[in-house]
């Protein structure tokens, strides 16, 4: 009888906290793509290729561990430039690290679609271009989470 | 008298207006649309998420139901090659008659009810039973074994159910002394809730179970059985099969809010005006009580079946029988 009465008032408090939150809701969902989170330093997003700084040395290609990054050699050239393929990819960062004179860059962008599986291998002239997130264009608005003690997550304007 | 005045009065009769129009069928598919809806925004907003929001976004999503119907109607319905196709066909709509038979008993308003009958609210329970086996009937006819396993499920679940129902409201029938619906509104001197509170909740519980909503959405199972007896329906069968589920719980809130809310009281003066807006009240309770049931949906996880057999034949069904001693003591006390 007496776990009766305990269960009995365990459901009834697991309501009222139900309630308590129907009632006053913490919402912590980002209105994606109308609002947009503002990355960390240093976060590993699509990457970036800069042809005049680069050496065409083929580190960047020979540490990739996933096998993405390829060396393309153009017909009459001795040696090749990088290319990746993002089917492939695990952003790990290896290939900007190694890189000797910065020509790999890893942008904050993550939010790209591609509309076929060939479109997600970018040759050099491609992964030479830069890299857009297609919510900022359509202009969304850049937020950044702020941590609350008593709301947990809260998202304010950056 | 002419024709269309003819067509006017018939269509205004309760034995028409009351199951077609309210609180019938057109009001059960607005119900049906809306409290989806709503079921989704309440456990969105507990769970610190948005819900739907981008179909009529300026009226948070509320038309999303609407548009999930319609991709629905446009879908193909497959009618697997194991299955037995003529009882495959037919089950879902024995189900759907067997939900929408309840409304023929429950007067929306007072002397507005399409049968009005001593025993209306055995009628409404008897038809609300008959449901399960037309489920039973489409699982079964699926020839597939989730959908066998959730057939069986329903039968388990039904007979954890149905006695603890048919208790709470035979110790409310025994309070009033009557099983006509009507009536019993008329008895109620404070609302049968606080008559009876045992009934209320033994009645509550059963009335969730019933209609398969967490904690007890074991028939349906989505994670452990997909859907059950309805994994292989498709296209606005489908829909139908989910929206049986809300047409059990549209009436069986009807049922507590006439038993235990004091139904349509305090009765709207429009009443003089057509009697059946008068039961806007009814309605407006209902419908509390249902958001009520869609709230749960935010707290609970779901019972295993054998944990939910266990609450009903051992603490509701006992509880259901002291429903009916406390009626026995009340009666005595308030009705002398
Ligand atoms: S980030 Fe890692 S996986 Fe991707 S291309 Fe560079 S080295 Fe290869
Ligand atoms: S490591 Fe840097 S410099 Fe060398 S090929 Fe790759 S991008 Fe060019």
């Amino acid at each position: 009888m007496g776990n009766l009465v305990r269960s009995f008032v365990g459901h009834v408090r697991a309501v009222a906290t139900g309630l308590r939150y129907l009632l006053l809701p913490n919402r912590m969902t980002v209105y994606y793509p109308e609002k947009l989170i503002e990355l960390p330093e240093g976060y590993r997003g699509l990457i970036r290729y800069y042809p005049e700084l680069c050496v065409q040395c083929g580190l960047c290609a020979m540490v990739c561990p996933a096998g993405a990054m390829k060396m393309y050699v153009k017909k009459g050239e001795k040696r090749g430039r990088p290319g990746v393929n993002y089917q492939r990819c695990i952003f790990c960062g290896f290939c900007a690290d190694i890189c000797p004179q910065n020509a790999l860059e890893m942008t904050k962008v993550h939010d790209v679609a591609y509309e076929k599986l060939e479109d997600m291998i970018l040759s050099p002239e491609e992964f030479a271009r830069e890299v857009r997130s297609p919510a900022l264009e359509e202009g969304a608005v850049k937020v950044k989470v702020i941590f609350s003690e008593e709301r947990g997550l809260v998202h304010e304007p950056a | 008298m002419g024709l269309l005045e003819w067509v006017l009065e018939l269509l205004l009769s309760p034995q028409v207006f009351a199951p077609v129009v309210f609180p019938g069928l057109v009001t059960a598919l607005v119900v049906l649309l809306t409290i989806i809806w709503a079921e989704r925004k309440i456990a969105a907003r507990v769970q610190m998420r948005v819900g739907p929001l981008y179909v009529t976004r300026r009226f948070g999503g509320v038309l999303q139901m609407l548009a999930d119907g319609t991709r629905y109607m446009f879908q193909e319905f497959i009618i697997p090659e194991t299955s037995d196709k003529g009882f495959f066909v037919f089950a879902p709509v024995l189900a759907l008659a067997a939900a929408i038979l309840p409304f023929a008993f429950i007067p929306a308003a007072p002397g507005f009810a399409p049968v009005k009958h001593p025993l209306a609210a055995l009628g409404v329970l008897a038809s609300l039973s008959a449901a399960p086996l037309a489920v039973l009937l489409m699982g079964w006819s699926s020839g597939n074994k989730f959908a066998i396993q959730g057939a069986v499920r329903e039968a388990f679940m039904t007979l954890a159910y149905e006695a603890v129902v048919f208790l709470s409201v035979l110790a409310m029938g025994m309070l009033y002394g009557t099983l006509d619906l009507e009536e019993a509104v008329y008895r109620q001197v404070i609302p049968g809730l606080l008559l009876n509170p045992i009934s209320a909740f033994t009645f509550f519980v059963g009335m969730v179970m019933s209609a398969g909503r967490l904690p007890f959405d074991i028939v349906e199972g989505e994670q452990e059985i997909v859907a059950g007896p309805y994994v292989e329906y498709s296209g606005i069968v489908f829909g139908i099969g989910m929206g049986l589920a809300y047409l059990k719980l549209y009436a069986f809130s009807l049922l507590f809010s006439i038993l235990y809310l004091s139904g349509w009281e305090p009765l709207l003066p429009i009443y003089s005006v057509y009697p059946p807006l008068g039961g806007l009240m009814l309605f407006v309770k209902a419908y509390a009580v249902m958001l009520f049931v869609a709230f749960l949906r935010s707290v609970y996880g779901r019972y295993r079946l054998d944990q939910a057999l266990r609450a009903g034949w051992r603490i509701f069904l006992p509880l259901a029988l002291a429903s009916v001693m406390f009626s026995a003591f009340v009666k005595v006390v308030v009705y002398g």
